[in-house]
């Protein structure tokens, strides 16, 4: 049982792992952050994407704020005053429902493998 | 874990969810911008480069975005020179256009606008455009309706 | 008289059906495999009409009018008749018969052949009341036709549904032996192998469908992305995730005698989840780059038909329930880990399922429009996926039942690997590749140690092996494609400079540009070429003009430098100057090469078993 309990941990802790690894996935280049804009007159592109008018545009302005010390965050904020939720591919995290599904599904894994493993049901 | 834990266990996640949803609810609110852009008060005018007071503009005008590369801005420009000749008066932005095909434009099709601007993309950004054509209709300095891609009759019957 | 042939086909089949019924439920002569075999033979017969029809240009039906143009060439005259919403909706038709057949030499017993023959006259229906291709229209000498969308004109797109349609058509077998399973509580062992091999047959199709679909956008598209998570991608997605942890948890039913119900279940939402697909697709109810025309009967007919199958399945499982027992595993067995890989898998779907139906949700209830792309799914799949391939690499040495021997490899390696990925890091000072480096290197380590000392086993082990490697050269080369991939927008002006530095100091130069005409369309290409001094690769993206409709296409140009891509787009091109899009794809190669290794290793386990 001491091997079994070692490797239980080991998945506790990977789990961690992954979970404190996605606070890393920040856009930190102007580029990156293009990806995640929607071309409002295209279909499912983004402005990285496209080469529509709109699009060029919104590159250039945002290239413009952004050189004029406004950071990614701040230019998000902007646009989806501007423009509403839709333009971001990135929706806002007050959609619970959105956000919540993969930690449901976290929790959902975890009463499952307590309920078949024979192992996990004694703890 | 017990069997009869279970299912109070997923009951409670629901619950807690459904609050939080709840809430998240009440938060986002239609946040679409319906003031005018200030930069269109800050912008001189093309030909005779003065700014535009917005007091003097009265109760209800209209601003149009329109480009010389554009065709669905030709199919409602004489809706635009009609609404000229009942005394509506349109603010003109001329989005992201060559200077002398613009000028080239407006010679041969007519002048609907009662101030005309060029803008850079800066003021479209601002007002949140999609594309050109599209027209704001402006009452009380308050954005109330605005209509993308290229206007039609019924659209501005109730202004003529 | 196509028109007349093929609507009285469809009648024909449908009464031909409802007697086959009427005969099955009186049983005054018993149904034999002969009256099955005409059934599906009648069946086949409408779709290949329509194929016949647009191979001659039959100007008499709407659809060919709408869809094809006189002067296409015959090869896209045959992809138009799949590329309408009414001529896919046949080709299922086709495609369900076309297993019932085969499936037929496999398989006699007449009570799951009935289902498949009545899943079949439900989209007959379908297609009589809502998108009946057959409409005749009075011929004119004006009318040459509409022509297939230009960006459908691609070789890929002539194979590309077929092969998914026979992917999602293919999990029918596996929805039928399951449903007839539950209802006669005769879970032998032989059908639960039965529903394996055809459950993989589908996997081979949905997995070379869905590559295929990608390998188009990315070629065809020009937006340098091969993977968009649009809509009707993640709609292929989640049959694809929900087969997967099928053909796992067959492994585990057959082998170990548990995880029945649960395998049988899996395999009623695998067909589910891909008529589930068709109707959003179909209904146009969310925006995506393929878009087909919206007709709101279409939508609720296919919701009946999802409806009917759902309340199936739900009768079913509370019917049987209580003919299983509960599964128990212990830790340390494969069970337990196949039972893990199964839970990842399944949830998985869920999140793409809620994050493509979001939006919808979205702006009907919360009046809110919101976009769900890239980021959200990226958060997700990491999550749940990463930590999937990390055991992948050590469940397949575990035994069954009990895991009694220690392996004393597997500390070791993850040490080895997490040196390996804070080397990658160090180096490349990248968080991603280092994460995906520090997932994926178990498994090649352990495949060299694996694969050293047992040489000799047979096929299943091998093609096992093969489709766990490929997932690992898959998951490197994406990342690295993602993370170090770079694009710069040339302009050249035509008087002055046809010549550009590149940021690897390379130098892009513009050799001359020109006008082909071709049988339906116009070319305009840039033949531009990128030296480093001695090597010099060529490249010649182009813009196409087609008749009739005057649309515009962008061609991709591509050159390659073993495992990664130049890839070209033209942006613009005016008199005075052209503007290039060059993006550098590195291990992009390796990524196509990964899918059809895949694709390779699935087809190794199905001619094994024949």
């Amino acid at each position: 049982m001491k091997m079994s309990k070692i490797i239980y941990k080991l998945i506790l802790i990977l789990l961690l792992i992954f979970v404190s690894a996605e606070s890393f996935a920040g856009v930190n280049e102007l580029s990156d952050y293009y990806k995640t804009v929607r071309c409002l007159v295209c279909e499912g592109q983004s402005i990285q994407e496209s080469d529509t008018e709109f699009a060029i545009n919104l590159k250039e302005q945002i290239q413009k704020k952004y050189s004029s010390g406004m950071s990614i965050e701040e230019i998000n904020q902007e646009l989806i005053k501007i423009y509403g939720e839709e333009i971001s591919f990135n929706p806002p995290k007050n959609h619970i429902l959105l956000w919540g599904t993969p930690l449901i599904v976290l929790i959902i894994i975890f009463i499952f493998i307590r309920n078949k493993i024979r192992f996990f049901r004694k703890l | 874990m017990k069997k009869h834990l279970l299912l109070p266990l997923v009951g409670f996640v629901v619950l807690v969810f459904s609050v939080l949803f709840y809430f998240s609810q009440s938060t986002t609110k239609n946040n679409s911008k319906d003031e005018v852009s200030s930069l269109i008060f800050e912008t001189p005018d093309f030909y005779n480069n003065k700014l535009i007071n917005e007091n003097t503009m009265g109760d209800f005008y209209i601003i149009n975005f329109f480009a010389s590369w554009c065709k669905p801005c030709l199919a409602e420009h004489p809706l635009l020179m009609e609404m000229k000749k009942k005394d509506i008066k349109i603010i003109g932005i001329n989005f992201r256009d060559d200077e002398e095909n613009f000028k080239e434009w407006i010679n041969e099709h007519g002048n609907p606008f009662e101030y005309i601007l060029r803008d850079d993309g800066t003021i479209a950004y601002e007002m949140g455009l999609i594309g050109v054509p599209e027209t704001f209709f402006i009452f009380n300095k308050i954005i109330q309706k605005k209509i993308q891609g290229p206007l039609f009759y019924e659209d501005v019957e109730n202004y003529l | 008289m196509i028109s007349i042939l093929g609507n009285s086909i469809i009648y024909i089949s449908l009464i031909v059906t409802i007697l086959f019924y009427i005969n099955y439920l009186t049983k005054i002569i018993p149904s034999t495999t002969v009256s099955l075999r005409l059934i599906y033979f009648i069946n086949l017969i409408p779709f290949s009409l329509l194929v016949y029809a647009f191979s001659i240009s039959d100007l008499t039906l709407l659809n060919v009018v709408e869809n094809s143009y006189i002067n296409d060439p015959i090869f896209y005259k045959l992809t138009s008749a799949w590329g309408s919403h009414e001529g896919s909706i046949l080709l299922w038709i086709f495609l369900i018969n076309l297993f019932g057949v085969f499936f037929l030499n496999k398989n006699q017993t007449v009570e799951i052949h009935k289902n498949i023959i009545f899943i079949s006259s439900l989209f007959i229906l379908y297609v009589l009341i809502s998108s009946n291709p057959f409409t005749y229209v009075e011929a004119n000498e004006n009318i040459l036709g509409l022509g297939l969308n230009p960006i459908l004109q691609h070789f890929l797109f002539v194979i590309h549904p077929p092969t998914l349609f026979l992917g999602y058509i293919g999990l029918i077998i596996p929805f039928v032996i399951s449903a007839h399973m539950l209802v006669n509580k005769n879970f032998s062992e032989k059908l639960f192998k039965e529903m394996l091999i055809w459950s993989k047959i589908s996997w081979f199709f949905l997995t070379g469908g869905i590559v295929l679909g990608s390998y188009w956008a990315y070629s065809e598209l020009g937006w340098g992305g091969w993977w968009f998570w649009d809509p009707v991608e993640n709609i292929s997605l989640i049959p694809w995730l929900l087969n997967t942890a099928l053909i796992h948890s067959l492994q585990v039913s057959i082998k170990s005698n548990q995880l029945k119900l649960w395998s049988l279940n899996l395999g009623l939402y695998c067909f589910i989840a891909s008529v589930f697909g068709t109707f959003l697709v179909r209904s146009n109810l969310i925006v995506s780059v393929h878009s087909f025309a919206t007709d709101p009967l279409r939508g609720l007919f296919l919701i009946i038909i999802i409806t009917y199958l759902l309340a199936v399945t739900v009768r079913l499982n509370i019917k049987s329930i209580s003919n299983f027992n509960e599964d128990s595993f212990n830790l340390l067995s494969r069970e337990s880990f196949l039972l893990l890989n199964n839970i990842f898998f399944i949830c998985s779907a869920l999140v793409v399922f809620i994050g493509t139906v979001y939006p919808l949700f979205s702006e009907m209830i919360l009046k809110t429009p919101v976009s769900v792309g890239a980021p959200y799914y990226n958060f997700a799949f990491n999550m749940l996926l990463a930590p999937l391939i990390l055991f992948m690499a050590f469940a397949p040495q575990i035994n069954w039942g009990k895991h009694e021997k220690k392996d004393k490899q597997i500390p070791f390696i993850i040490i080895f690997s997490l040196l390996i990925s804070l080397l990658s890091y160090y180096f490349s000072n990248n968080f991603y590749f280092a994460l995906s480096v520090f997932i994926t290197s178990p498994l090649f380590l352990k495949s060299i140690l694996v694969l050293k000392t047992n040489f000799k086993k047979n096929i299943s082990f091998y093609s096992q092996w093969l489709a766990h490697l490929s997932i690992g050269f898959f998951i490197i080369a994406a990342v690295c494609t993602e993370q170090f991939d770079y694009e710069e927008n040339l302009i050249f002006e035509k008087e002055t400079s046809n010549e550009i530095k590149l940021q690897n100091n390379k130098t892009a130069i513009i050799k001359n540009i020109k006008d082909e005409i071709f049988q339906n369309y116009k070319k305009i290409s840039v033949d531009l070429l990128i030296s480093d001094g001695q090597k010099e690769k060529e490249l010649s993206p182009s813009k196409n003009i087609y008749q009739p409709s005057g649309q515009i296409t962008n061609e991709v140009s591509t050159t390659n430098n073993l495992f990664s891509q130049y890839y070209a787009t033209i942006s613009t091109i005016e008199s005075n100057k052209v503007g290039i899009n060059l993006v550098y794809k590195p291990f992009i190669n390796l990524l196509w090469l990964s899918a059809i290794m895949l694709v390779f290793s699935i087809f190794l386990s199905v001619i094994k078993k024949r």
